[in-house]
């Protein structure tokens, strides 16, 4: 059974204040993660991807399908109890410091002082904030406040964390540290639901990831193959002459990307082999053969750019 | 253990807006005067000339004091000032990125509510606590009169604000907004529920009715039934202060003004079960 299940679920706001408008935010999103995973959802703005988070936490409601965690409905709140979230955007009472953030939001967590009073110096420690635990959260930077949302989220040890846009504001060493601390949250066995616009994070951290546009879920998959190409491949040769080069050309419509590293299309295996064939044929050792991968940005734009075409074609 | 957060959240939070130190400000600045007021020779004078006029002790004189002090004008500023320190705190929690922390915890809508509701009650209690405690011990050290009923009136002064911190968490459900939770709720105690109260008592009076129309005393019965009887109930303290037997309509008014305020909640926690955030 999946941790996270999703079934058809739409959402629906409305707008305006005499003219009542309905802004469709998802539409039928299904989805299924499981335990263990680092999870990216991944959308433009105003693709819907806070939008289930909110529905998945009970911030916002569904306006058709459903949603469990846990096996159970995501309206029952008792399931919070395991569940951390870092909102994007997240704002704590100015008047705070960071030990009294953690303090404040574990106990809203459910837990009891002396559970957590411990994981409160270690959880500062581990997001770099141990020095300025005592300063008021409103002298902190951006990036302060995104390593202090993220100890928060996770100050009551849950099963999932849910984190909107957690390296918002964060400089590449901060970026490093919370990739680090989510892939330790990872081999803990715990489930990250990442939601993010900075594909290359995705690419470094999620097992799985989905797509959202528009409220709608284009593709949903692991991400080794969500970004394979399966017709490219990359060849590792030995030194290639002029000539030969221009023969590739012209025959197999090949992308040179240096003397020794040419790129074919091959369909099939039987071409792939043709080309295998050929290149031995001229003495051409091959050291190495690999599947071109596209890298996720490349795929992303691509999805995003078909469905605008698709809904322009439909128009 | 959630309200008890709650609670220490909303405790937090009155001290870092200063609130707290205000308060203590204006206790502090009434007690000076109180002080200042109440010298011994002041006592003495007011003794011989109860003496020598109604033949009154000076315990009398004492609650009649007492029963100013907890009188309708001083009732409208305290609770005025009452509803514009606790207005802030339903709209800060409601500010985009906090709520949604909140959401995601553990605590149902139904609990986030009425711990608020518990939270902004409990501070209001003390804060009468501490006034009324002080003044009645400035007042009995200096009159050696020692009157525990005065003592009555934290209880009921809370109550008369349990019942307009209602309208305030509505209006800081609805309007999201501390200034416009100020002007709705204040603007329904005072003149909305005074000018019921006025014109109930005058309707309530012997004479004959020569202003309104039937439908409009009918109109205005409605809805002095409806709201609140906060005036009503400070009559009761009065009543309790003075140890004089309670007004005839001490339950209507009391049963009516709890579920007037149980509406008020019901209706808050309705509108914030309903509402995406």
């Amino acid at each position: 059974m999946a941790l996270i299940e999703i079934n058809k679920l739409t959402k629906e706001y409305s707008s305006g204040i005499f003219k009542r408008r309905k802004v469709l935010a998802l539409s039928d999103v299904s989805l299924n993660i499981e335990a263990g995973n680092i999870f990216g959802l991944l959308g433009p703005n105003g693709a819907g991807k806070t939008t289930l988070v909110k529905v998945l936490l009970g911030i916002a409601f569904p306006t058709k399908g459903a949603a469990k965690i846990f096996g159970k409905n995501v309206k029952n709140h008792r399931i919070k109890k395991q569940i951390g979230y870092l909102p994007e955007n997240h704002r704590y009472p100015g008047y705070l410091n960071g030990e009294e953030v953690l303090n404040y939001f574990g106990l809203l967590s459910g837990m009891k002082y002396k559970d957590f009073k411990d994981r409160i110096d270690e959880l500062l420690s581990l997001v770099g904030l141990e020095k300025w635990k005592k300063m008021k959260i409103g002298k902190y930077s951006k990036g302060m406040m995104q390593r202090l949302g993220l100890a928060q989220s996770i100050i009551n040890n849950p099963e999932i964390v849910f984190l909107d846009e957690p390296t918002d504001g964060v400089d590449p060493i901060g970026r490093k540290e919370i990739r680090d601390i989510l892939l330790d949250l990872k081999n803990k066995g715990k489930t990250v639901f990442l939601n993010s616009h900075l594909l290359s994070e995705i690419e470094l951290v999620c097992d799985r990831v989905a797509i959202l546009n528009k409220g709608f879920m284009i593709k949903e998959g692991n991400i080794n193959d969500i970004t394979a190409v399966s017709d490219r491949y990359s060849f590792l040769t030995s030194d290639i002459g002029d000539d030969f080069i221009n023969k590739l050309l012209l025959n197999y419509n090949a992308v040179i990307r240096s003397k020794n590293n040419i790129i074919f299309e091959a369909e099939n295996i039987e071409k792939l082999n043709l080309i295998i064939d050929y290149l031995r044929k001229e003495n051409i050792f091959i050291h190495g053969i690999n599947r071109e991968k596209d890298t996720l940005e490349n795929m992303f734009i691509n999805l995003i750019e078909q469905q605008k075409q698709q809904h322009l074609n439909g128009n | 253990m959630v309200i008890n957060t709650f609670i220490k959240g909303i405790f937090r939070e009155a001290l870092a807006r200063k609130i707290i130190l205000t308060i203590f400000g204006i206790i502090s600045f009434f007690i000076l005067i109180l002080i200042l007021l109440i010298t011994n020779e002041a006592v003495r004078f007011l003794l011989s000339a109860l003496e020598q006029t109604s033949g009154g002790n000076m315990k009398d004189a004492v609650i009649l004091f007492q029963s100013e002090i907890i009188s309708k004008t001083p009732l409208l500023m305290l609770m005025c000032s009452y509803i514009v320190i606790v207005s802030a705190f339903i709209p800060s929690m409601l500010k985009k990125g906090y709520i949604d922390l909140i959401l995601s915890k553990p605590i149902s809508r139904f609990q986030i509510v009425t711990g608020h509701y518990i939270a902004g009650t409990v501070l209001i209690f003390f804060m009468n606590l501490l006034l009324f405690v002080i003044i009645w011990i400035v007042i009995s050290a200096k009159t050696s009169v020692w009157h525990f009923p005065f003592l009555y009136s934290v209880f009921w002064f809370t109550s008369i604000f349990a019942v307009l911190y209602s309208i305030v968490v509505l209006m800081g459900f609805v309007t999201k907004n501390n200034i416009l939770t100020i002007i709705t709720s204040i603007s329904f105690f005072f003149p909305v529920t005074w000018l019921l109260y006025w014109l109930n008592k005058y309707f309530e009076q012997d004479t004959q009715n020569i202003v309104f129309s039937s439908f409009a005393e009918f109109f205005i019965k409605f809805f002095y039934y409806l709201f609140p009887k906060v005036w009503d109930i400070q009559d009761i303290c009065i009543s309790v202060v003075k140890a004089e037997p309670l007004p005839d309509n001490y339950f209507v008014s009391i049963s009516s003004t709890v579920l007037f305020t149980l509406v008020m909640l019901t209706l808050a926690i309705y509108y914030f079960n309903k509402k995406d955030y």
